[in-house]
């Protein structure tokens, strides 16, 4: 089996404050750390597990600057075969943009799959919609939120789609389609820094995206940039550990929760 | 023909599970709403419970929910809307499972705008606003051409929701047969657990900041010395340090505790759905702009493993 899996290079925000330049225009990342797309080391996982088991191949593309090799490097550490770099000097803010030029890329260069995996979301953007405008694109059948591959059979799928509260729908689904994968659907294999500088030795593939944009017309762009709506907020408790410590409990006290 | 062709109208498609209409789909009526244009919704044939006098006119369709929500049904379902009501100009689904596969889906089919977990809309510029970076700073889109597709997160709308004076009228669509690349089998229920924390007075919450399985233990203890309940954000379950049964937010529990203590969790908005209605909030967190504090009615900026280990000694002290 063929998998293409897509890889993303995102910043880690976590524990960043993130500060918005001139009037909304941009966001500052320049000093941030970046790292592979936490679902897409999920969905990585999963494909090399699948090949593990039935043969074939995965290859991971990633769409970005030339940075984005590191996420190549590390798909390979973990068991793709080939590692390939859609290079975009641009950010395509439109996720429609974006799968257009995927899907312009994939038909151009015949890139061979019985499936394609995705993440469930980029942690960056959020928008959880890449793969599923891909999907349609190709026209290929599509589920989203797979927490679960029950069975694998030579033309389809039966998957476990994650709904909401600790409900999955089973599907069939079938071959070649395009799957977003849920974290916490396997344990992503560890990857030491001995591993992915063996990887650097697998060739990757550089294809620039200008050859494959056509209108490279947005249908949506930002406008503008701002911080969250501020609500209330909370009360801050200050002093050192120890006064924090007593805040805390007072307030435990006062809601009836501790004695 | 021609004045159906040009009809103004947001085209809202339901969200529907074992037959009940789901509430945040009163997000994607709200939003509706706000556009200004007559709300239709868009609903499988099996969905009970719905107040048809909150829209202005409800669509049928002849298929169940399992083929109602499949990205493939979906998109034949609005092809038929297309031609015989004309064009919307705007399609709203909620931002869930579902909602978003559909959605996306229907983007590429029909090559289509997509603003994907919509939260707020500014009128004078048109805009709406989405999340980036999990609500730490929000992005405002405009739409280049109509129809726009739009998901809409839960909780964002629902108190611009009106009401008619009389019920809508129901118009059907006609039957959709199942399709052949993807089919609905049926639903699985995840496995519970020993401990419900639905039923804990004082959850004490911890998040992926606390660094690895290996701080577990501790948390336990401090649970067990101030007489709390251990749960957790995502994250903690998909990393195996905690079981599933212990996990907070849309995709695990929705929990209302006297007091919900979070430690090291940022404050997602699907980890804050599951836990906003807790009488009191309160939030530990390195991080002073975690979007948690905007939630938590008490916060503290600190490292929580450090926090952890003088709490336990003080409880155990006194
Ligand atoms: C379809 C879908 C469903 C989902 N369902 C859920 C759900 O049900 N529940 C859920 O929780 N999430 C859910 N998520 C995931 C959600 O989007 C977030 O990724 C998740 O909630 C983040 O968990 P976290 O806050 O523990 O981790 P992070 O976002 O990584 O935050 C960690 C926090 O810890 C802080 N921190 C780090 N170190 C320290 C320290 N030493 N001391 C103090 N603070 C520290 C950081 O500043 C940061 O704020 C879902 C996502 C998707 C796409
Ligand atoms: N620039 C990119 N490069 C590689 N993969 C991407 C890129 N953007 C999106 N994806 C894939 O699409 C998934 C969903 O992204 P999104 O729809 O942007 O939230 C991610 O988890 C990735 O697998």
């Amino acid at each position: 089996m063929e998998i293409v899996v897509f890889t993303k290079r995102v910043p880690v925000t976590q524990e960043e404050e993130l500060r918005i330049l001139g009037d909304g225009q941009s966001v500052d990342l320049s000093k941030l750390p970046h790292r592979m797309n936490d679902w897409d080391n999920y969905a990585v996982e999963e494909a090399v597990k699948l090949i593990e088991k039935g043969g074939g191949g995965v290859t991971s593309v990633a769409i970005g600057d030339s940075e984005s090799d590191e996420v190549l490097r590390r798909a390979i550490a973990m068991g793709a075969r080939d590692g390939f770099l859609l290079e975009a000097n641009e950010v395509l803010q439109d996720p429609f943009a974006r799968a257009t030029l995927t899907y312009n890329f994939l038909k151009k260069e015949n890139m061979p799959f019985d499936a394609i995996f995705t993440g469930v979301q980029a942690e960056d953007e959020q928008f959880a919609c890449f793969g599923g405008i891909l999907a349609a694109l190709l026209k290929i059948p599509y589920a989203a939120q797979v927490i679960g591959i029950d069975a694998v059979e030579k033309d389809h799928f039966v998957v476990r789609r994650e709904l909401e509260g600790g409900l999955q729908e089973r599907v069939k689904v079938s071959l070649p389609c395009l799957l977003s994968i849920q974290s916490g659907i396997n344990e992503p294999r560890y990857v030491s820094i001995m591993g992915v500088r063996k990887a650097s030795k697998v060739e990757r593939k550089v294809f620039k995206a200008s050859n494959y944009t056509d209108s490279g017309k947005s249908l949506v762009e930002i406008t503008k940039w701002v911080y969250p709506p501020k609500k209330e907020g909370a009360a801050m408790l200050a002093g050192d550990v120890g006064e924090i410590c007593s805040k805390l409990f007072a307030i435990l006290k006062e809601k009836g929760v501790y004695q | 023909m021609s004045d159906v062709l040009s009809a103004s109208y947001v085209l809202v498609v339901a969200e529907v599970r074992r037959g009940l209409f789901e509430e945040r789909n009163l997000d994607t009526i709200g939003l509706g709403r706000l556009l200004g244009s007559p709300v239709y919704l868009l609903l499988p044939d099996n969905a009970s419970g719905v107040d048809a006098s909150i829209v202005d006119k409800v669509i049928r369709v002849g298929a169940d929910e399992g083929n109602f929500q499949n990205p493939l049904t979906m998109v034949s379902i609005l092809t038929k809307v297309f031609e015989t009501r004309g064009q919307p100009d705007f399609i709203l689904f909620t931002h869930s499972s579902s909602g978003a596969e559909c959605a996306a889906y229907a983007a590429g089919h029909f090559s289509l705008p997509v603003i994907t977990d919509v939260s707020g809309f500014d009128r004078p510029t048109g805009t709406f606003s989405k999340s980036y970076y999990s609500d730490k700073v929000f992005a405002q889109f405009k739409s280049a051409s109509s129809p726009s597709i739009l998901t809409v997160r839960s909780g964002s709308f629902r108190d611009q929701v009106t009401r008619n004076q009389a019920t809508a009228d129901t118009e059907s669509l006609g039957a959709f047969t199942a399709q052949e690349g993807r089919t609905f089998l049926d639903y699985v229920e995840e496995a519970g657990g020993a401990v419900d924390i639905t039923k804990a007075d004082f959850l004490l919450s911890v998040g992926r900041g606390i660094g690895s399985k290996d701080e577990i233990p501790r948390y336990e203890e401090l649970a067990q010395t101030m007489k709390a309940v251990l749960s957790c954000s995502r994250p903690v379950v998909d990393k195996l340090w905690l079981p599933k049964e212990r996990q907070v937010g849309t995709s695990g529990k929705t929990v209302k505790p006297k007091v919900y203590l979070a430690m090291a969790i940022s404050g997602a908005f699907q980890h804050i759905a599951g836990m906003k209605d807790a009488d009191c909030i309160i939030a530990i967190n390195k991080d002073p702009e975690a979007p948690i504090f905007q939630y938590a009615h008490f916060g503290i900026v600190a490292d929580v493993n450090k926090l952890r280990d003088k709490l336990i000694e003080t409880a155990k002290a006194s």
